[in-house]
C-alpha cells in the first residue's frame, strides 16, 4: 500500500514484496563493525578518543536500517555519530560538536549519510554549518541512501 | 580470449591495426602514446567506459581480433566505487585540478610569449626567465612534486600510466634545461622551439590527468587515504607560503602585459 499525499518522510510505503523476494546474501551472521559507544550525538564526546584522527560517519537514524550492509559497507573502519534531524532537539550543540570533531579531534574525514526524503537534508546543512565555522578543514562528502537501501548518489561537500 | 585482457595495447594494435580506430571511437589515444605498454585491461578500467559502451568497445574488437568465429572478450573487473564524475573530484584531487587551471592559462599564453621573446635586453631576459621561473617554482617544484612524491606513492609507480606521467615530468625538465642553456645563448630560435614544445606536452600532459589519471585514482583511493591526501597537500601548501599566490599573480600579469602588447 503506498499512499501519495502527506510529509515524504512520514508517508506509508510498502516494501514487503520487495524485501522478501530476494535472500540478501549468505543468511550468515554479520559481525557487528561498531567499536564505540555511545553513538547518539547528544550522549557522544567529541573528543573521545576513537574519534581523534579518525575517519568519522555523522548518520541520519533511519540509514542503519535502510541499507543491508551498513556494517562491512560503511560502518568499517569508522567512528560514528547518529542523529535524526527531524525529530530530535537542541541541535545546535551538533554544530559545536561537529566543529569539535574537526578542530580538536583533527578527524581525518567526515561523511555524512542522509535518506532521500526531504527532512533529512538538514544533516548535511548541520554538517555544512559546522565545517564552515571550523578553523580545519576535511574532505566531507554526503551520501542519499534510498528508503530501500540503494545509494542514491555521492557527492563532495 | 582473456588472453588479450593481459597483452600490451602495442602489441595487439601492431597485430590488428584496425582495433585503433575501434578504440578511437571512444576517446581512447592509445595510438599516440609514446609508449603504449599499458595492459588491455588496465586500458579499459582506467578509462572507465559505461557498461554498455565498454560491452560494444570489446564486440568491436573481438570482431577484428577473430572475423570468422563469435567470441566474447570478459569484462573487466572493477571497483563498485561510483564514477568520480558522479561524485565530483574529491577535495584534494579538486586541488590538483585547480593548480593546472593556472598552468593552462601560462601554456595558454606562451604563444604570444614567444612572440615577444627579446633575448637582446636585460629586461627582455628577465621577461624569458620569469616565464621558465613559474616552470620550475609552480609547475615542477609546487604542483609536480606533489604528484611523486605523494599521490603516485598511493598507487603501483610500476603501472605505466604512471611512468607515463613521470616521463613527461622527466621531459618538462629537459625542455627547461634546454631554455636555460638557450637563454645563455641568447638563441632566440631554440628558445621558441622549447617553449613550443613544452606548450604541446603539458597540453596533453595536463588533459591525460584531469580526464583519466586522476579520475581513475578517485574511484581508487578509500576515504582514508583522501583524508590523507587533504592533509599532506595541506602542510605542502604551508611549507610553500605565499608562493601559490605569488604565482597568481605573475599570470594574471603576464596575461595581462601579452595581451595588452597584442592590442
Amino acid at each position: 500500500m503506498n499512499e501519495s499525499n502527506g510529509c515524504p518522510g512520514a508517508r506509508m510505503q510498502d516494501f514487503r514484496a520487495a524485501a522478501t523476494a530476494e535472500e540478501g546474501t549468505t543468511g550468515g551472521k554479520v559481525k557487528s563493525q561498531l567499536q564505540q559507544w555511545p553513538i547518539q550525538m547528544h550522549l557522544i564526546s567529541p573528543v573521545a578518543p576513537y574519534y581523534q584522527g579518525a575517519d568519522v560517519l555523522l548518520t541520519a537514524d533511519c540509514i542503519a536500517y535502510a541499507l543491508g550492509g551498513f556494517h562491512p559497507d560503511c560502518l568499517k573502519g569508522k567512528a560514528i555519530g547518529i542523529a535524526c534531524p527531524k525529530l530530535d532537539e537542541g541541535q545546535e550543540i551538533y554544530i559545536e560538536k561537529i566543529k569539535s570533531w574537526l578542530d580538536d579531534a583533527k578527524i581525518n574525514t567526515l561523511t555524512v549519510m542522509i535518506m532521500q526524503v526531504p527532512c533529512c537534508r538538514g544533516l548535511l546543512s548541520l554538517a555544512q554549518q559546522a565545517a564552515q565555522s571550523a578553523e580545519r578543514k576535511v574532505p566531507i562528502k554526503g551520501v542519499v541512501v534510498g528508503l530501500q537501501g540503494e545509494i542514491l548518489s555521492e557527492e563532495w561537500l | 580470449m582473456g588472453q588479450y585482457l593481459n597483452t600490451n595495447i602495442k602489441e595487439i594494435i601492431d597485430q590488428f591495426p584496425p582495433v585503433a580506430d575501434v578504440l578511437k571511437e571512444y576517446d581512447i589515444g592509445c595510438v599516440t602514446c609514446s609508449l603504449g605498454t599499458c595492459l588491455f585491461k588496465d586500458i579499459v578500467g582506467i578509462h572507465d567506459l559505461a557498461p554498455d559502451e565498454e560491452a560494444a568497445l570489446m564486440a568491436g574488437i573481438a570482431r577484428i581480433i577473430s572475423p570468422d568465429r563469435e567470441i566474447v572478450i570478459p569484462a573487466v573487473e572493477r571497483k563498485s566505487k561510483p564514477k568520480a564524475g558522479e561524485a565530483g573530484y574529491s577535495p584534494p584531487i579538486r586541488k590538483l585540478v585547480d593548480e593546472h587551471r593556472l598552468i593552462k592559462r601560462w601554456v595558454a599564453v606562451i604563444p604570444k610569449f614567444i612572440e615577444t621573446l627579446d633575448v637582446s635586453t636585460e629586461s627582455g631576459r628577465q621577461l624569458i626567465r620569469t616565464g621558465i621561473d613559474f616552470i620550475q617554482s609552480y609547475a615542477d617544484k609546487y604542483h609536480h612534486a606533489k604528484e611523486e612524491a605523494i599521490l603516485f606513492k598511493y598507487f603501483d609507480e610500476h603501472l605505466d600510466i604512471i611512468k607515463i606521467m613521470c616521463a613527461d615530468h622527466e621531459n618538462a625538465r629537459g625542455r627547461v634545461k634546454e631554455m636555460l642553456l638557450a637563454l645563455d645563448k641568447r638563441d632566440k630560435e631554440k628558445l621558441a622551439t622549447q617553449l613550443k614544445a613544452y606548450q604541446e606536452l603539458l597540453t596533453e600532459h595536463v588533459k591525460k590527468e584531469d580526464e583519466i589519471l586522476y579520475r581513475w585514482m578517485d574511484r581508487n583511493l578509500s576515504m582514508t587515504q583522501i583524508g590523507e591526501l587533504f592533509s599532506r597537500f595541506r602542510e605542502k601548501d604551508e611549507e610553500f607560503g605565499n608562493t601559490p599566490q605569488k604565482y597568481q599573480e605573475l599570470i594574471a600579469q603576464l596575461e595581462k602585459q601579452l595581451n595588452a602588447e597584442e592590442a
